[in-house]
């Protein structure tokens, strides 16, 4: 009980899970997932707000970006979880659910959910997501936050907050404006150490320019071939350790000149594949081996009444004993022999006489 | 229709719950001889108590170890930490096995002897220990945080045999139960 008493008063009700739940699609309490309890949320005092571009075409990817700011005035914390949302239903409300596309979202993913990790003397922090839809008209957007405090009288207090709604409207694109194909899917991840070919699809373009960063902001220009109409190519240098390129293009055809949004391509240590059969072989083994030894040592034990049961006839013999001894002749009474008995008939039935029995008569 | 993840909770839950209690139960009847009458003489109770819980815990143990295998992100046990979920839990239900038909063939009078007492009683208590350590590995990889994080346990390296070794542990294993079920002492 002074265990149990212990533990409890250890713990803080609701506490935010500190390791975070990792990137993913997720409804903005998540299930009650990235917080041990919603309902045990507290407001934060962090400010949300979204950009988006000016022009948001049907058909064409669009950054939308997040900004958390207000970030170590309040709490401190160390792992912001910033969710990208099309309602505030807590329930299918995921871009998702409005007729969005995650192209990207800015980790190697396609989640609306990202855990970011506070940067010291900063703030604020922002992400970005590339998102498309081929719904023409107004969409609301929200960004949402989860996070603790992991110092102060709030420590491990999960807290919760949510941004105004952004409306965007998505406009028709111009009819002869260059632009991505419907196919066109970038890649998000590839790993460290191999460079990666990219492939654009596009329509209505006559030239494609693109321009890529690494992490440290330095801008380069990529040599772009066609190998067909419309069809462009260029390629990504390798990278030699975990990290993040972005690249973007810029569309050049008859009609308005377009430039995408920044495409991020994160280079990521390939997990290694590991083999299950060894593994669940092992852990057979270890199960029948402790099994096993259990039975070994745990012998049933051979019982002391067990023993007599076998080797000790002590009743049998006392019972042939007693068996003789009614077998025997019965002793003469005194004056001897009843008158008209013979030897022979006091050997058998003399018991009898001296009981009374004899003949079927009590005597 | 209940997810994966849902129904490992739940089965989860069982699991620990079932274990946890006859752990409790284990170690005092193993210890029970050395407490006043008043608690010695319950020992039949904790013995009753600690074989059905192990026994439910058990029960539950293979749907705990399929809704884990099916709610896992990405293919299974492509993380360290669930690779020793597995080792644990298939060790922990061995031990459980082991304990529970040894506790049939001898019946109470597993508790009579000191060395058998003491047999029972750490092998009951170390399946406990290993169904614990599965769920607390449980925690490390959904939460990030566990209840034993205080004790800095490797969680991240698999201490992986060969698999001829493997292989010789299942057949030593197979040949302890044959000699096991086939003698008495």
């Amino acid at each position: 009980m002074l265990a149990l008493v212990l533990l409890i008063a250890s713990t803080t009700i609701g506490a935010a899970e500190p390791g975070g739940n990792g990137d993913g699609l997720r409804n903005m309490q998540c299930g009650g997932a990235c917080h041990g309890d919603a309902s045990q949320n507290a407001s934060s005092s962090l400010s949300l707000s979204i950009q988006y571009a000016s022009q948001v075409w049907v058909g064409q990817p669009t950054e939308v970006t997040v900004i958390v700011s207000g970030l170590g005035e309040v709490h401190d914390h160390e792992l912001l979880g910033v969710f990208l949302l099309s309602s505030t239903n807590a329930n299918g409300d995921t871009p998702l659910s409005d007729g969005w596309e995650i192209l990207s979202d800015g980790h190697g993913g396609t989640g609306n959910y990202v855990e970011l990790t506070s940067i010291a003397g900063s703030d604020s922090i922002e992400h970005t997501w590339v998102l498309r839809t081929e719904d023409l008209g107004p969409k609301n957007m929200y960004a949402s936050i989860h996070h603790g405090d992991s110092a102060g009288p709030s420590q491990g207090q999960p807290f919760f907050g949510i941004s105004d709604g952004y409306e965007v409207e998505v406009a028709p694109l111009p009819e002869n404006a260059p632009r991505l194909s419907a196919a066109f899917d970038p890649a998000s991840t590839r790993e460290v150490g191999v460079a990666i070919q990219v492939s654009i699809q596009t329509e209505h373009t006559q030239t494609v320019n693109v321009e890529w960063r690494a992490e440290d902001g330095a801008m380069m220009e990529a040599i772009v071939n066609t190998t067909g109409d419309n069809e462009w190519v260029f390629t990504l240098p390798a990278s030699l350790k975990p990290s993040s390129v972005q690249w973007r293009a810029t569309l050049i055809g008859e009609g308005p000149e377009q430039t995408t949004p920044w495409f991020t391509v994160v280079a990521q240590t390939a997990p290694e594949e590991a083999d299950s059969g060894p593994i669940y072989l092992q852990g057979l083994a270890m199960a029948l081996l402790l099994f096993g030894a259990i039975i070994a040592l745990q012998k049933p034990q051979r019982r002391e009444e067990d023993t007599t049961k076998v080797y000790d006839n002590t009743a049998h013999i006392e019972s042939t004993q007693s068996t003789d001894q009614e077998d025997a002749p019965a002793p003469l009474p005194e004056g001897g022999l009843p008158p008209g008995w013979t030897d022979e008939q006091w050997a058998w039935y003399g018991h009898e006489y001296l009981a009374g029995t004899y003949g079927g008569d009590q005597q | 229709m209940i997810s994966s993840n849902t129904f490992h909770v739940v089965s989860t839950e069982l699991v620990v719950g079932g274990f946890a209690l006859a752990g409790l139960a284990f170690v005092f009847c193993m210890i029970a001889p050395m407490l006043p009458s008043t608690f010695s003489d319950r020992q039949g109770a904790g013995d009753a108590v600690a074989h059905v819980a192990l026994a439910f815990g058990l029960l539950a143990t293979p749907f705990a170890i399929l809704s884990g295998l099916s709610s896992a992100p990405g293919e299974a046990l492509n993380s360290a930490l669930l690779a020793n979920k597995m080792l644990f839990s298939l060790s922990g239900g061995g031990l459980a096995l082991g304990v529970l038909v040894a506790r049939w063939r001898n019946g109470g009078g597993v508790w009579d002897s000191t060395r058998t007492r003491l047999i029972q009683g750490i092998a009951g208590a170390g399946a406990t220990a290993c169904m614990l350590l599965t769920a607390s590995l449980g925690g490390k990889f959904t939460r990030g945080e566990s209840l034993l994080d205080w004790l800095h346990l490797p969680y991240n390296e698999v201490l992986l045999m060969p698999t001829f070794l493997s292989i010789a542990l299942l057949l030593i294993g197979c040949a302890c139960a044959a000699v096991g079920f086939r003698s008495t002492s």
